[in-house]
């Protein structure tokens, strides 16, 4: 019997102590951003992608023609939707991954992130500054109502396991370059990250079986 | 003591597995809102013809949804809402995929490419969605027999998934 509880003493302290290095292991890397870039599987066209412990944010380059397309097909004028296709789209997909480890809501406001271009600094392009432009050039209602719900939104909350897509514009020429520092807020914390080296997709027109196979 | 201490480890274990587990199970729950409200009310035509009136199915659970074709994620949870619905129709919940900014044509050719068989009302000017505080598609509220919207879901879900339609059933009880 002694010898019994002996081996299941043994058995329970090394159980535990794996329990304890796994959840140090956790703890030291719960706030440890990764950064993976490479060709989206769909579209094949560069990809940049942060993951923490609660959040997964992944941009995907739109060429321009896609975003003319787009939008020419849903009544914006020629001039609009160039305007639009040469702004630097992204199709952007943010995550609440939070459901996988410790569940809590994700916020953030676009206001708060940080595009760095040539050494100068400016915001992105959101819904709000679009619909001004919109106004003005009395841009139709309905055409108005999908751009809006085309694009990601200003400020949001994701609740575990939230997720969504929308585009993003960063106001830059085609080709640019830039960095940019997105900011969240999780686990009672204000998290940022600078994703650098990201690239607007240049104005080309790709042959379809070319560009799959470049 | 000595012989004690791993005994209170492992309940700690089975605690710490026990959250794990009721982790994974909540991947498909939805989340109830804090702040719960009155469904604003609407009445809104189908691609078909039909009119649909939201208190008409006061009694019943609702599951709301607002979409568009154009949407990727709204098209990929298309097919479990369906599958969804085969399941829960005529079992006191209802689907009502509130399409944003689109016309009949529009819709009709969607629903050649995803037979859906629920309700698909048009807000071709975006009058309804405006009175829900949506920010992005596809966004689902679940309104309480009562008329309460008591849950969200920002994104797509499995909505056919047991969990999930558990939830929903107990929400008729």
């Amino acid at each position: 019997m002694a010898s019994i509880i002996k081996a299941l003493s043994t058995s329970l302290w090394r159980l535990s102590l794996t329990t304890i290095v796994t959840f140090c292991f956790f703890s030291e890397t719960a706030f440890s951003v990764t950064l993976t870039t490479g060709k989206d599987d769909q579209s094949f066209l560069p990809y940049w992608k942060i993951e923490e412990s609660g959040m997964s944010l992944r941009f995907v380059q739109r060429i321009p023609d896609q975003v003319r397309a787009f939008f020419l097909s849903r009544g914006f004028s020629t001039e609009d939707a160039e305007h639009i296709a040469t702004s630097c789209a992204f199709q952007t997909v943010l995550t609440n991954t939070s459901h996988k480890t410790v569940p809590d809501p994700l916020n953030f406001d676009l206001h708060e992130w940080v595009v760095t271009h040539k050494g100068m600094k400016s915001g992105m392009k959101t819904r709000e500054d679009w619909s001004k432009e919109w106004d003005k050039k009395k841009v139709s209602e309905n055409s108005k109502l999908t751009f809006k719900w085309a694009l990601v939104p200003t400020q949001m909350e994701y609740l575990p396991n939230d997720y969504n897509w929308g585009m993003s514009f960063f106001n830059l020429k085609p080709g640019s370059v830039f960095d940019l520092k997105v900011v969240w807020r999780q686990y009672d914390k204000t998290h940022d990250y600078v994703i650098k080296g990201i690239q607007c997709a240049p104005d080309i027109h790709p042959d379809p079986e070319t560009f799959r196979n470049e | 003591m000595n012989r004690l201490l791993p005994l209170v480890l492992l309940a700690g274990l089975l605690a710490f597995g026990s959250a794990s587990f009721a982790r994974e199970q909540s991947i498909q729950m939805l989340h109830p809102l804090q702040e719960p409200f009155l469904a604003p009310e609407f009445e809104l035509k189908g691609e078909d013809g039909t009119l649909y009136r939201l208190s008409d199915y006061r009694g019943q659970v609702v599951i709301l949804n607002f979409w568009a074709t154009w949407c990727p994620p709204c098209r990929e949870e298309m097919p479990s809402m369906e599958r969804a619905w085969q399941k829960i129709k005529e079992k006191g919940i209802v689907i009502i995929a509130v399409n944003v900014g689109e016309d009949e044509d529009t819709i009709f050719a969607f629903t050649g490419e995803y037979p859906v068989t629920f309700p698909l009302p048009m807000d071709i000017d975006g009058a309804v969605i405006k009175k829900y505080p949506v920010v992005g598609l596809p966004t689902t509220y679940i309104i309480s027999p009562e008329g309460i919207v008591t849950h969200r879901a920002v994104g797509p879900r499995e909505w056919d998934h047991s969990q999930l339609l558990d939830q929903l059933r107990n929400m008729l009880n």
